[in-house]
């Protein structure tokens, strides 16, 4: 439904998507995951239109977004990260505008306004300004613009941020029924948690580079059962680096140290509660200080982590 | 055409949200207006007036007609006279209540009647211009006039004086100097009755009926209620780009151009308003006939339109919303200066006339 193969977007001399393909089915939510500046909004707003990529091709619902624009922008609807509603404009109003850019018009244009007023709870409402509306209420209206058209594939950049958690459930729920009603949705985030919950399949972006890709199951799978170590401090260089290779050595163990500062260093290792003392023990040996200490269970935050040393939302 | 029908009632919705700059768009034009055309008019026509104070300390019958004759004809319209004493005329004067102050000294008349000097004391108020110069005008030539007639009259004057000392004033005296009188008048008659030097008053002849000034700025300030309006409702696009709505528009099918057709007829639409208002009441006020007003405001409209795309594009162009506003600000009141909106066009030197009507307002005001 919605095809990008070999995405690439320059500004000048600097790339801010290199060479980025994915493929997200109908009645499916796909994640694009990275933390900010990664690269997201950039390939969004390539699909989108609102940028013409460097090099590659966009498909929506099979029409190709440079040569076939308006047949490509009518199969897709957008709910960009900020609001982009008209504040004066009553709510009904705002729906009735967009649909009719869409090209509805006439009763099919009525009724899918008033059912997307049911949609995002807001039929009560509909003839108030969205200038009076609470931040969360704004949030379910420009959802609701984005789906009056009925697109068979969604465009969801970052919809949750600055959004309370009711509004985010709310939005979460908002998201599955659209995919149950076979709507393929690409969704863009730096919340892993949101991540996990939402989506079918995912691909994860860094530096404008896409670094994984698969199911959840299938990313969790390349982390296995590997638990992320994140101890504080203070670290000689060449000393922890030797100290961990013994400890490798001598041990056994799966130990891997992935990233390392001079106050902070992360390791990965299976059960590592149960090895936590002869790391220390190692580390204190090789003159290092520990302050603070850190143990997650394998997640996509830890498969970030581990795939690019940093966290996600750095 | 569906799409552009939507954009013009979504912005005539969202415009009449803010009706208050509407009004504001079309009140400050006619308040500058109001201002210029009650200064072009003179106000309500009242011819300037001042007071004389007159210290009478002779308090006689020559004194009482020096007085008297600053109440008479014309001048006593100029010139309100109020008797006062010395003390009240001075505190007055200094306080510049008033325009001058004469005092007539005691024995004036004696001295007159005597041929004696004398010296009447005028003080003026030097805050005040015109009215102490006419007042000392006026003063000067009574006491000339005075002079001839106690010249001419001196033998009469003397029998009347003589009589009076001897309260011996019957009825053959009287009827001597009336007809002693009448017999130097007569002769001197062909000198004064006309004066031996007349002055004709050659008028050009009577141009047709000019335009009043204060009609001239009409069309300059209609087109700034127009300028104002075209520029506040061009910020708008500024507002549809802040609030995300155009790069929502970029991404769906709906066509630019229906947009931005639907956003210009939603201006002309309420500048159609302004300028119908503000041309009625201009009509109104300076009686212009109303079959005129059809295709002024056809003209005013398309005029506020394509001012209203002109400012639109500089509000495009310029790369933050602050600074759209400078750039429409610095354009909009160097404009409305030399495009005959603070001052007629006619009103204006030669070579600012001539750049004036080459801006986009000073062109429209021109036809």
């Amino acid at each position: 439904m919605l095809i990008v193969e070999d995405l690439v977007k320059q500004f000048g001399d600097f790339t801010a998507v290199e060479c980025i393909s994915f493929e997200a089915k109908k009645g499916s939510v796909f994640g694009l995951l990275g933390p900010n500046g990664a690269g997201k909004s950039t390939t969004i707003n390539c699909i989108s239109g609102l940028l013409r990529p460097t090099s590659g091709q966009v498909s929506v619902a099979g029409f190709d977004v440079q040569k076939q624009a308006r047949s490509a922008k009518s199969s897709l609807g957008v709910v960009p990260q900020e609001l982009a509603l008209y504040e004066d404009l009553p709510a009904i109003d705002n729906l009735r505008f967009w649909g009719k850019a869409y090209g509805l018009g006439g009763g099919k244009l009525e009724s899918r306004v008033s059912a997307v007023l049911d949609t995002i709870g807001l039929a009560d409402r509909a003839k108030e300004l969205p200038k009076k509306f609470s931040g969360g209420m704004k949030r379910r209206l420009n959802f609701g613009c984005g789906i009056v058209h009925s697109p068979p594939v969604m465009l969801l950049d970052e919809p949750t941020v600055g959004v309370d958690p009711q509004s985010r459930e709310r939005l979460f729920e908002m998201v599955r029924a659209e995919r149950d009603k076979g709507t393929c949705i690409l969704y863009t985030t730096h919340y892993m948690e949101e991540a996990e919950r939402l989506c079918d399949s995912l691909a994860i972006i860094d530096h404008g580079k896409l670094i994984a890709q698969g199911s959840v199951a299938e990313l969790s799978a390349q982390l296995g059962a590997r638990d992320v170590l994140q101890l504080s401090g203070a670290f000689p260089s060449d000393e922890t680096k030797r100290a961990i290779g013994s400890l490798v050595d001598s041990s056994g163990l799966d130990l891997e140290l992935i990233a390392q500062e001079e106050d902070s260093i992360t390791l990965t290792l299976s059960s590592a509660s149960q090895h936590l003392p002869a790391i220390f023990q190692a580390l204190s040996g090789a003159g290092g200080k520990i302050s603070e200490t850190s143990l997650r269970s394998p997640n996509l935050e830890t498969l970030f982590l581990l795939l690019t040393g940093k966290e996600l939302r750095e | 055409m569906n799409f552009l029908l939507s954009a013009l009632i979504k912005d005539l919705a969202r415009w009449r949200e803010d009706a208050a700059a509407i009004l504001l768009w079309m009140a400050i034009p006619l308040m500058i207006g109001g201002l210029i055309t009650s200064l072009m008019d003179g106000g309500d026509g009242a011819k300037p007036s001042g007071v004389l104070l007159i210290a009478d300390l002779d308090d006689s019958l020559l004194s009482g007609l020096v007085a008297g004759a600053y109440s008479q004809g014309e001048l006593g319209e100029l010139i309100s006279v109020e008797s006062v004493t010395v003390t009240e005329g001075t505190e007055k004067i200094n306080a510049g209540d008033a325009s001058g102050l004469l005092i007539i000294p005691e024995g004036f008349g004696d001295a007159f009647l005597e041929s004696k000097p004398v010296t009447l004391t005028l003080k003026t108020n030097p805050s005040q211009i015109i009215l102490p110069g006419i007042i000392t005008d006026v003063t000067e030539i009574l006491l000339d006039a005075g002079f001839y007639a106690e010249q001419l009259f001196r033998d009469e004057i003397e029998v009347i004086k003589a009589a009076v000392d001897d309260d011996n004033i019957d009825n053959a005296v009287v009827a001597s100097i009336a007809v002693a009188m009448q017999q130097k008048i007569e002769a001197a008659a062909p000198y004064l009755f006309p004066p031996a030097i007349d002055i004709e008053v050659v008028e050009p002849p009577a141009d047709e009926p000019g335009v009043p000034l204060a009609l001239l700025y009409l069309p300059g300030i209609i087109l700034m209620a127009i300028m104002f309006a075209a520029n506040g409702l061009a910020s708008d696009y500024w507002t549809e780009r802040e609030q995300g709505t155009l790069r929502r528009l970029v991404s769906s099918p709906g066509r630019l151009a229906g947009f931005l057709g639907g956003k210009s007829l939603a201006a002309g639409v309420v500048i159609a308003l302004i300028g119908g208002l503000t041309l009625i009441i201009g009509f109104l006020y300076h009686g212009v006939a109303w079959a005129k007003l059809p295709s002024s405001l056809a003209w005013v409209t398309a005029s506020g339109v394509a001012l209203f795309d002109w400012f639109g594009a500089i509000q495009m162009i310029a790369p933050t919303q602050h600074s759209a506003n400078l750039v429409t600000s610095m354009l909009l009141f160097p404009l409305l200066m030399v495009g005959g909106s603070f001052f007629p066009l006619a009103a204006l030197p030669g070579w600012i006339a001539a750049f004036g009507r080459k801006t986009p307002n000073g062109f429209i005001t021109d036809r």
